[in-house]
């Protein structure tokens, strides 16, 4: 059986810096100032606002149910990390190209700072899935031996 | 041909090894009826989806109010419209080459399901059911595509798992 402590060092820094982006974009937007996107409050913000707090609120509970995938349920872990990665990516081509038009971030420098970090943590959760997914294991614990 | 009984085993031992390493069958998995039953239904769903699109688009659907379009929902549409059938192309030729198939169904499932998300949140202030009757329906039964590609997703068999047994 290809146990979760098999998983390279690679893998976990991978994950730290998932869950540090994530909470810390939980932490940016919970604690953003309402004064600050007032001021800014144009549909596209507020619309902005909304779509995030929903987004905000999956991310949230990913983010309690993946060590439980990943320690308990481990057969199953790739194809969630796979999903969480294909979220993440479909949210970035949505906010870049398709929904430019619509959705526009307050402006305000963390938020920004935040946002800009979103590429690094795609990248941490394609390290991960391509792991899972294609990790060598050894033959004999291949088949439960 | 006096170890003919020998060669005879040695010749099927042969035979039946070169059959099961280099067998073109063992490489082609049946899926079931099912699952081709339903993945029918998701091309069609989608491709329906698609041409709806671009029927609205063109103005060729008669009673509808195409104002939405300028509210920016064309491009966003649009847009979608396109990546769908970019996916469907890649969850057809991952049926057929039998190869990473639950992963495009994943892909495809997760993306249905944000945008579907998106959609709600972001459209839902000036879009009525009764307004667009055509697009609405399909919006209603997006949860019945989402089914139907979790569906596929569970029942679909993958080579290793024949290989295996």
């Amino acid at each position: 059986m290809f146990h979760y402590s098999e998983l390279s060092k690679f893998f976990w820094l991978s994950m730290s810096i998932t869950y540090a982006f994530c909470l810390s974009k939980l932490y940016t937007y919970s604690t953003i100032p309402e004064l600050n996107v007032e001021l800014n409050n144009s549909v596209q913000i507020s619309i902005t606002m909304k779509l995030t707090a929903v987004r905000l609120v999956v991310v949230a509970i990913v983010l309690s149910v993946f060590p439980v995938i990943l320690f308990r349920f481990f057969k199953y872990a790739k194809y969630f990390t796979v999903a969480l990665t294909a979220w993440a990516v479909a949210i970035y081509i949505d906010d870049i190209f398709i929904l430019t038009d619509i959705i526009q971030y307050p402006k305000s420098g963390l938020i920004r700072l935040i946002e800009s970090f979103r590429l690094i943590m795609i990248i941490c959760l394609l390290w991960m899935s391509i792991e899972l997914t294609f990790r060598q294991v050894s033959v004999g614990l291949q088949y439960g031996k | 041909m006096e170890n003919k009984n020998i060669n005879d085993l040695e010749l099927s031992t042969i035979l039946g090894t070169a059959s099961d390493e280099w067998s073109n069958d063992k490489n082609n998995v049946v899926q079931s009826s099912t699952f081709r039953l339903i993945l029918s239904f998701i091309n069609l769903y989608a491709l329906i989806l698609i041409a709806l699109f671009f029927m609205v688009k063109g103005n060729l659907v008669l009673g509808i109010n195409n104002n939405f379009l300028e509210t920016g929902f064309s491009s966003v549409l649009n847009s979608r419209a396109l990546l769908i059938f970019l996916l469907l192309i890649s969850l057809n030729i991952s049926v057929y080459f039998n190869v990473g198939f639950k992963y495009i169904c994943l892909i495809m499932m997760v993306y249905m399901i944000n945008s579907a998300i998106d959609n709600a949140v972001l459209f839902s202030s000036f879009m009525h059911l009764t307004d667009r009757p055509y697009i609405s329906a399909f919006h209603v039964t997006r949860p019945l595509f989402i089914i139907a590609l979790l569906w596929v997703f569970i029942i679909h068999k993958d080579k290793e798992k024949i290989t295996k047994n």
